[in-house]
């Protein structure tokens, strides 16, 4: 059984015309022990959809099911095995951090102590402070050891790394690989490319309330192009008549140009019958893949051409 | 300068006016009705009389000056209308002054080209311009009675000299203290300070019943609603005393100012300490974080009952004390406890349990609509991500509420059998137990209003809360002197309160009221742990 399961998700917020169609038939499938990257522009309804899933916001259509059970109906059998980080954490201020970590952990069960011990050390949160002088850094630390403290089945982070310095995004990263050693799932939303594209298995991207693409990182880099600076003796005009290559430029003497992935064979085969005294060959970022479809006019238009970096 | 006071002036574009034209029509309105109701001269001449040998009334209501129509009128309304300036004045300085760095808001503001000190000083331009505003109202309200209008000037003038006081007041507990809550339960305890002050002193002022006034005590001229007192618009129409409010202005205003000067964003003078690093063993529930965050301000709400349930057992026994033809006395305090008996102590006892019923309320509804921060705050989010359902978290803000209800009124009930027992008087004692607290289902009714809103209605909840309950109240404690009609007067729970001992005659009728009133309540909170469960969280 898949962790997550959401078919044709609809979420409309509010009445009439001021109303917003903010989830507008998204499917996302989250299996059971991966650690899936969930992407979008701002505003794409990533929140929104994990708060669907947290059974704090009911679906105006389609379905939504987390370990197979209802998230609106059967919201504590879900959330006893489930770990929340949301992007924005907000605290009590009159609570201490320690007494924060304490009382979330407890709605769950209790912390495993010596776990919380290490976690307070390795993300270097001082417990005794009051949450009010707490920055905005230390106010997300909170909540991730209160998600990592006690073991969960599921964790749900909603760009939790955002206002993290590197070193604590590190710990991060080595605690969501520990989790998930450990058999846990982990629905990821982030902006940071860099985090998503080294935890992930398979990530969702998602627009304007649907989903764009679902998949490996490595099946969708299929989709995207390789950049190729070559120096040869092929004419450009022969290159640039070869099935697949893009945006043909002469630069420093080089041949710059994109090729589809597809492509690639017949295209190498032609340069290397040309002869080759120089060779970059830059592979699809998951940068350029998100420029692409962030930068779609619409979802389904065709592809434009990827920006050479 | 000109763009952050037009944003001020935009943020507080509902509430203020609410406040401005709230407290300028309760004048106009009670104004009109004093000069309706007591309008021969004969007959303000006895209520006076009976007034200066009841301190109890003059701790209510301030200090009489003379048999004009005018001073009567002022009175009556000015203690009570003074202390709604004040609250309007300190929150309106939390709002724009912790609030407003709390939320963050400071920081964008002070990023841009701003100097350091236009925020704290566009406050003061808006808070002061909302007194002139409110003067210049209050001064029509009070001609509109057919009042003199030089005394009605002295009046208006009275009411913005405390305004701006507790502006001062309420700027500099913005400086002082760390969150916004802390710094609205400052400003307001120190208005309701205010208020005590004067009614201890004008209680144990010297009558002088030939001119029908009373000379107060010192503690009254420690307070800035006693130095208005002290105005006596209409007759004596004295400004000295107001400057006495002006320095207090200027003084806390400037202290406010110089501390805004020196100190860091986000600072504050008085310290924080530091919290343990681990949760106590109650914390680890909905429940029991709900008895966390309200503890500290039941604990505030509690020394009031205190010292209101003292306060009132002394009284009561000077009410009881004073041995006069007492039927005139006897319609004012029935018409204040709603209550048809003619025996002065009881009807007494019933007028102050009524008001305490209605702090009880306040301290639950406090209680219960901190739900609706929790929820715009983000925390509920991060809390109901958890096994607790929202039905559940609801109904523990809603136990802890009636807690807090219940604490208010049994310490005060107990406190005033204290002081009932200390002048040998036990049966009297039982009685202020006994009437406190029938008072609780009354309560219990607000606090489940306000469950129901936060089910219902989250956006506008708090406003629509309170609103209700201000209603309430004003039906309650002055439905008869604003002579609005029966209707109206039955729709106020407070009205439904029965007097103790209850009526052997009307046995029935007494716990009825109290079955109904109990009953409403339960099903309200009812509905509100179903309602909650079935709706989104909405920030
Ligand atoms: N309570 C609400 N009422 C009305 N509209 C809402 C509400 N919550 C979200 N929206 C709208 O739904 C859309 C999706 O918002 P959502 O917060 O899910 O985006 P997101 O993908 O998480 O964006 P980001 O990357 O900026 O966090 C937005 O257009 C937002 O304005
Ligand atoms: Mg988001």
């Amino acid at each position: 059984m898949d962790a997550i399961e959401v078919l044709g998700l609809v979420k409309v917020f509010g009445r009439g015309r001021s109303s917003t169609r903010a989830l507008d038939g998204l499917d996302l499938t989250v299996r059971t022990g991966e650690v899936h990257g969930f992407l979008g522009p701002n505003g794409a309804g990533k929140s929104t959809t994990i708060r669907v899933l947290l059974g704090q916001l009911r679906s105006s259509g389609g379905s939504a099911s987390v370990f197979g059970r209802n998230p609106w109906d059967d919201s504590v059998a879900i959330h006893r095995d489930l770990a929340y980080v949301p992007g924005d954490v907000s605290l009590w201020p009159n609570l201490s951090g320690g007494e924060i970590i304490d009382l979330l952990t407890r709605l769950r069960g209790g912390a495993d102590a010596a776990l919380r011990t290490r976690l307070l050390g390795d993300f270097q949160l001082d417990p005794t402070k009051k949450a009010r002088s707490y920055s905005k850094g230390n106010r997300q630390k909170v909540a991730l050891i209160a998600a990592f403290a006690r073991r969960a089945e599921l964790y749900v982070f909603d760009e939790p790394t955002s206002g993290l310095d590197p070193v604590m995004e590190s710990v991060f990263r080595a605690e969501v690989e520990r989790v998930t050693r450990d058999g846990a799932t982990v629905l990821l939303s982030s902006h940071i490319l860099s985090e998503v594209e080294q935890l992930c298995e398979r990530v969702t991207i998602i627009r304007a309330g649907r989903t764009v693409e679902s998949g490996t990182l490595a099946s969708l880099r299929h989709l995207t192009r390789t950049s190729f600076h070559v120096g040869t003796a092929a004419a450009a005009d022969d290159i640039a008549r070869l099935p697949g290559v893009h945006d043909l430029a002469t630069e420093a003497g080089q041949l710059v140009f994109d090729v589809d992935t597809d492509s690639m064979t017949g295209v190498l085969a032609a340069l290397t019958a040309a002869g080759i005294t120089s060779l970059t060959v830059t592979p699809p970022s998951l940068e350029e893949l998100f420029l692409r479809h962030y930068g779609d006019p619409k979802p389904d238009a065709p592809a434009v051409p990827v920006d050479a970096r | 300068m000109i763009q952050l006071l037009a944003l001020r002036i935009r943020r507080d574009r509902v509430i203020l006016p609410i406040w401005i034209f709230g407290i300028a029509l309760l004048l106009t309105a009670s104004a009109a009705s004093v000069s309706t109701t007591f309008g021969d001269e004969a007959g303000r001449r006895q209520i006076l009389q009976l007034a200066l040998a009841t301190p109890a009334l003059i701790a209510l209501r301030g200090v009489p000056n003379g048999v004009e129509l005018g001073s009567a009128v002022y009175f009556q309304v000015y203690a009570f209308l003074a202390v709604a300036v004040g609250l309007m004045n300190t929150f309106l300085a939390t709002r724009h002054g912790r609030a407003e760095e709390e939320r963050g808001q400071r920081e964008l503001i002070t990023a841009a080209p701003v100097r350091r000190m236009t925020p704290i000083l566009s406050t003061i331009i808006l808070g002061v311009g909302a007194n002139l505003l409110l003067g210049v109202l209050s001064t029509a309200g009070f001609a509109a009675a057919g009042l003199p209008l030089g005394g009605s000037l002295v009046g208006a003038a009275a009411l913005v000299a405390a305004g701006l006081a507790f502006l001062g007041v309420g700027l500099l507990a913005s400086e002082l203290t760390a969150s916004s809550r802390a710094a609205n339960s400052l400003g307001a305890t120190l208005v309701l300070i205010a208020y005590a002050l004067r009614g201890a002193g004008d209680a144990l002022g010297t009558p002088d019943l030939d001119r029908l006034t009373l000379s107060a005590a010192w503690p009254s001229w420690l307070s800035p609603i006693g130095w208005g007192e002290q105005a006596f618009a209409f007759t004596a129409d004295d400004l000295r005393p107001l400057t006495l409010s002006l320095a207090l202005a200027v003084l806390t205003g400037g202290a406010a100012l110089v501390i805004a000067a020196r100190r860091d964003l986000g600072a504050s003078l008085l310290p924080e300490r530091r919290r343990p690093a681990s949760a106590g063993r109650l914390l680890g529930s909905t429940l029991g974080l709900a008895w966390r965050l309200q503890w500290p301000s039941l604990l505030g709400w509690t020394v009031g009952a205190a010292v209101l349930g003292a306060v009132s057992g002394a009284l009561a026994n000077s009410v009881g004390s004073a041995t006069f033809e007492n039927s005139a006395i006897n319609d004012v305090l029935q018409s204040l406890a709603h209550t048809s008996r003619d025996d002065v102590v009881t009807a007494f006892i019933a007028a102050i349990m009524s008001l305490v019923g209605i702090l009880a309320a306040a301290a639950g509804l406090q209680a219960m609509l901190r739900l609706r921060d929790e929820e715009t705050g983000g925390r509920a989010e991060l809390l109901l991500s958890g096994p607790p359902r929202r039905g559940g978290w609801l109904l523990a803000s809603a136990g802890v509420a009636t807690a807090s209800t219940t604490v208010v009124i049994v310490v005060t009930g107990l406190t005033a059998w204290a002081a009932f027992l200390a002048m040998r008087e036990p049966g009297l004692g039982a009685q202020s137990i006994g009437q406190a607290l029938v008072e609780l289902p009354m309560a219990m009714v607000f606090v489940s209003i306000g469950a129901v809103a936060l089910a219902v209605l989250p956006r506008i909840s708090i406003a629509a809360t309170w609103a209700l309950f201000a209603i309430g109240v004003v039906i309650g404690l002055f439905g008869d002197l604003l002579q609005l009609p029966d209707a109206a007067l039955e729709a106020s729970p407070i009205r439904h309160v029965p007097t103790v001992p209850f009526p052997a005659d009307d046995l029935g009728g007494a716990w009825a009221d109290i079955g109904v009133l109990t009953a409403i309540a339960a099903a309200l909170i009812a509905v509100a742990t179903w309602a909650v469960q079935r709706r989104d969280l909405t920030a």
